[in-house]
């Protein structure tokens, strides 16, 4: 690890301050960022530690949207009853994530700034686009069975590791972003970014600014969601492949429909190609199998990973099942 | 007369400083003007070094290279061929090359060394590398003849991988120069297997070497030979900056370096007979011993001894080879080499009973060794020899014949209904029937010679062994041994440091033969000791006849014999016997697999102390399963890609089952009270038991670790391996 400077604020105005100084990055459960400066994957000159901010709330809005803020820990997020009772995917998934003990440190907002676990990102010793843009790409041709196979471009086929976002993307939750100018607010689908030529380049955030709050709108899907998430092992460990799922129902045919697939793209993944298939067609299997096949159509597989084509599919079928019989 | 503490589960020694976080572990410890080290290694698998530059300012650092070595260049072992420092061949990568060593941390990270090669082609290989560290062949009847009696000849190839110790505190060590010699501390199993590779590396006598043991957080075997290389390492830092040296490992660096266990391929052609007898036993193992010997021919003879399970044939020919590749060395890895050899033979078995059309229980209850039988080595086998004892109790305990047929009839029912995603779980049991020799292989025991004393105190006695407290209980089983033979309380038994300034010899702490064999010598020291005594207290002795200290050597028994040129005889004092009982769940839509219960039977002689003894089968039994479902090293180009724990995944509660462990008691004559060893034998058992039940629920795997990818592909496979003769 190197050396570094190490400062607690107590509001925005610091933090923002701060953050503009050297290298900084803001710390807050510090469960990814203290892991990859011990691997020097992460470098920072100064940790700006946020803790002190007031942004651990949940809080319900007049226009039945929840806010988030950044600082809520993935652990009381999942156990809060409005998130269990209206937006029971998110609940769902972040349990399916890391550990108890993680989930009490991890916050919202770290959790959406969460790096991959490919293992040539996570070991310098390996040439990575994303650690250094132009150095090259050890997983193309190396052993890549838990690489993506959508999303992916010529400089990188790293996965996003989140449980979280792929329900936030399912939600279509809005990120609330601080700067020194200002604030704004960028739909979750906007927030993380393709690798394309830039795989470094993770998601809008600019060096500086600071995540205040995620938002919940009020959807139409009530409890009918759930996210399924399919992994080596039954804790700490993150996806092969994994679905997160909504449905709105008329009688029994959908009336409307998200998916989200987290483990197999290289952001959290919106299948608008299923969400099309489920729409007005009868909630049944052969739609949810139809809805799998639409989800993965676009599916690249590479070397070692041609069997997350058919995990993701089963991954979709199975959380569209229980969402539906919830 | 104080009550026995054999059979008791006493309090461990060591168990209030470890809960208390009193215990100090290596990278506690310091010592004035420490200074920290730090080893630079080889980035390519195989070639020449060119050069070296240093990128940094060297002043205030201490560096050290091969020529620094004051005596031999290797990491004295077996074979002698593993230098301590690189000097111009590499032939892994992470093989140290030099070293680095710096007051300050921060300064020591941020040297940059630059090493130039010239690259070489690497061999990857290990079934067609060509050289051999090793080659054993076992001939028992004629091969040939055998097969000419078979009715049915059953063939298979099984493939195991890599497994990492993964020990809770990475290899350390501190050395410290003094008296004209150096002092090493460290986290080890073998201080006098560190003590020897530190003699000749430094070219130093006897006492200017010593070597002391610090609380050491696990080994599982990646303690056992590794040590020599990392103390060496520190051990010559400090000699040329005559300052105390650490030099302790992360994670990464740890799993990158160190050794594990050896990959292997393991061929079967058996012959048997319509009713289930087994008539011809071939096999064909390779291991994959990476670039340098380490263990690697006694890792081979482990294997090859246990490869044909627990069972008898008049006609055995095994061939085994530890191959060279251009990978990091493997070595010593609980089990040493009969885990991948029972995967095989336990799959194997599964698949001779399948074309037979017999149960697995009943074909190993035809073929199981039976006391009077010889094994392969023509061992002749003693009334402690109880397969059939714990195959019958793990399969009543289960109720393993009914449920194995009722998933049986399942699957095939199943079959028939072709539909795109088969709904609901399988479950499938498999079962695993496995022996383990308790300590070293052949004449192992008659070469180490291993020495224990024991010292008289005011209240009892003071064990002196160099038997390494890991984690699994050493210095608790042995003072209940003495405590009971001497005729005093447990808590009057002191066991002193494993400083090889203080205590004998006893041998490596390996092989399962801390407690039958190192545990047995002790014993005969408190014999003794009892006897000189008489009526005497310690305290009245020591008034009238001054100190009394006691050593005994390892005597081998009288009946064993065997013969290293011709693989014939003894190969172990014993066996321990078990039998595992895996349970598991298939969903059969997504192939995850749960294992849902898990049953071990285990005869281990006598359980000196219960708990710690079902502590060890849990623990190994959990590892195994590890071994069999999750744990896979990715090598890249000679590297480990995975070396990481977010990556390298081990078990965690979730995925371990309740395991219902039964401790069966048949008495080895010659163990201390009975006792045989039982730190390895758990881990032997749990991979081949799993791979059976997923066979039985309809999932064809002859490849470990069965990964999801792996468990989808089997499913489609048709059982195509019985060739009538």
């Amino acid at each position: 690890m190197h050396p570094f400077s190490y400062e607690k604020v107590t509001n925005e105005h610091e933090a923002l301050e701060r953050a503009r100084l050297g290298k900084a990055t803001f710390v807050a459960g510090g469960t990814t960022l203290v892991d990859l400066m011990k691997l020097n994957v992460e470098v920072p000159t100064a940790l700006v530690d946020i803790n002190g901010l007031p942004l651990n709330q949940i809080e319900d809005r007049s226009d039945g949207s929840i806010r988030i803020g950044a600082l809520v820990r993935n652990g009381d997020l999942a156990h809060d009853s409005r998130i269990q009772s209206r937006y029971r995917v998110l609940s769902q998934a972040i349990l399916a994530g890391a550990s108890a003990q993680l989930r009490n440190m991890a916050t919202t907002g770290g959790n959406l700034m969460q790096r991959t676990r490919c293992y040539y990102f996570r070991d310098p010793v390996y040439p990575c686009n994303k650690r250094q843009p132009g150095a090259g790409c050890a997983a193309m041709d190396g052993y890549n069975r838990i690489h993506a196979i959508l999303g992916a471009s010529d400089t990188c086929i790293a996965t996003h590791p989140s449980d979280m976002a792929v329900a936030l993307v399912a939600l279509d939750a809005s990120v609330h972003i601080r700067a020194a100018n200002g604030e704004r607010v960028v739909p979750i689908m906007e927030f993380h970014l393709l690798p394309g030529d830039t795989p470094d380049r993770e998601t809008v955030i600019r060096p500086g600014e600071l995540i205040t709050y995620v938002t919940l709108p009020s959807g139409p899907f009530g409890p009918r969601s759930a996210y399924v998430k399919l992994r080596d092992r039954a804790s700490y460990e993150f996806a092969l492949a994994s679905a997160a799922v909504a449905l709105q129902l008329e009688g029994t045919t959908v009336r409307s429909a998200r998916v989200a697939l987290g483990g197999v793209a290289t952001k959290p993944w919106r299948a608008l190609e299923a969400e099309q298939v489920l729409t007005g067609a009868a909630a049944n299997k052969a739609t949810f199998l139809n809805a799998a096949d639409a989800a993965l159509t676009g599916a690249v597989p590479r070397r070692h990973n041609a069997y997350k084509i058919e995990l993701a599919k089963r991954a979709v079928v199975r959380a569209l099942a229980d969402a539906l019989t919830h | 007369m104080p009550s026995r503490s054999v059979g008791r589960s006493v309090v461990r020694k060591e168990g209030r400083g470890k809960v208390t976080g009193a215990a100090r572990y290596i990278d506690d410890l310091t010592f004035p003007g420490l200074i920290h080290a730090r080893t630079i290694r080889s980035t390519i698998p195989a070639g020449e070094i060119v050069d070296v530059a240093f990128g940094f300012d060297t002043s205030g650092f201490t560096l050290v290279d091969y020529r620094d070595i004051p005596g031999r260049n290797i990491v004295a072992l077996i074979d002698d061929d593993q230098p301590c420092l690189a000097e111009r061949l590499v032939r892994h990568v992470a093989e140290p090359i030099l070293l680095l060593a710096h007051a300050d941390r921060e300064a020591l990270l941020a040297a940059d060394v630059r090493i130039r090669y010239r690259e070489a082609v690497p061999t990857y290989d290990a079934t067609t590398s060509p050289i051999a560290f090793k080659t054993i062949a076992i001939d028992k009847g004629r091969i040939d003849q055998g097969f000419r009696e078979a009715d049915v000849i059953v063939e298979g190839e099984y493939r195991t991988g890599h497994q990492e110790q993964l020990y809770i505190e990475p290899n350390g060590v501190i050395a410290v120069p003094e008296h004209g010699g150096v002092t090493v501390y460290g986290s080890m199993q073998c201080p006098y297997y560190v003590h020897r590779a530190l003699k000749v590396l430094l070219d130093l006598p006897d006492d200017k070497v010593r070597v002391v043991q610090t609380e050491t957080g696990g080994g599982f075997g990646g303690k056992e030979e590794y040590p020599s290389m990392i103390a060496g390492h520190a051990a010559l830092v400090a000699i040329k900056a005559q300052r105390p040296v650490k030099l302790v490992y992360d994670r990464v660096e740890d799993m990158l370096a160190t050794t594990k266990r050896h990959p292997a391929v393991i061929r079967h052609r058996t012959g048997v007979k319509r009713d289930g007898t087994l008539t011809a036993i071939d096999i064909d193992a390779v291991i994959d011993g990476g670039a340098y010997a380490t263990l690697s021919a006694v890792v081979l003879s482990r294997g090859v001894i246990h490869a044909t399970g627990p069972y008898r044939c008049d006609h055995i020919r095994i061939r085994g080879r530890a191959t060279m590749t251009n990978t990091p060395p493997n070595g010593a890895f609980r089990g040493f080499g009969a885990p991948q050899t029972q995967f095989a033979a336990e799959v194997h078995m599964d698949r001779i009973a399948e074309a037979l059309g017999i149960d697995p229980v009943r074909i190993r209850e035809i073929n199981a060794l039976r006391p009077g039988d010889r094994t392969a080595t023509g061992q002749r086998l003693g009334r402690d020899c109880s397969a059939l004892a714990v195959l019958r109790e793990t399969v009543k305990r289960t109720d393993f014949k009914r449920k194995w047929r009722a998933y049986a009839r399942l699957k095939a029912s199943r079959c028939l209904k072709a539909s795109r995603y088969k709904e609901g779980g399988s479950r499938g049991i498999g079962l695993s029937l496995f022996f383990h020799g308790a300590g070293f292989t052949g004449g192992g025991e008659v070469k180490l010679a291993s020495k224990a004393s024991l010292a008289l105190t005011d209240r009892g006695a003071r064990i002196l062994v160099a038997s390494t407290e890991i984690g699994q209980g050493t210095r608790t089983m042995h003072a209940q041994i003495v405590a009971d033979t001497l005729g005093v309380p447990y808590d009057c038994v002191d066991v002193n440091a494993a400083d090889t300034g203080q205590v004998p010899d006893s041998g490596p702490t390996v092989a399962s033969r801390t407690c039958m064999v190192v545990g047995r010598i002790l014993q005969r020291c408190a014999e003794d000791m009892r006897e000189r005594l008489g009526r005497l207290t310690p305290r009245e002795y020591l008034k009238r006849h001054g100190p009394l200290v006691i050593t005994r050597e390892y005597e081998r028994p009288t009946d064993m014999a065997w013969d290293d040129n011709s693989y014939r005889g003894d190969a172990y004092g014993t066996y321990g016997w078990a039998c595992d009982v895996a349970e598991i769940e298939v969903d059969r839509e997504t192939w995850e697999v749960k294992p849902i219960a898990f049953t071990t039977v285990h005869e281990i002689g006598k359980a000196i102390h219960p708990v710690l003894a079902l502590g060890q089968i849990e623990g190994g039994s959990a590892q195994g399963l590890g071994y069999a479902l999750l744990e896979e090293v990715v090598m890249r180009d000679g590297r480990m890609a995975n070396a990481q724990l977010t990556n390298y995944i081990i078990p965690t509660t979730l995925d371990t089952p309740p395991i219902d462990v039964v401790i069966l008691e048949n008495p080895y004559k010659h163990g201390p009270f009975g006792a045989k060893g039982v730190g390895e034998m758990p881990i032997d058992g749990p991979a081949p038991a799993a791979i059976n039940a997923l066979r039985n629920a309809g999932f064809d795997l002859r490849e470990i670790p069965a990964t999801p990818e792996r468990v989808m592909v089997s499913e489609k496979q048709e059982p195509r391996h019985a060739l009538h003769a």
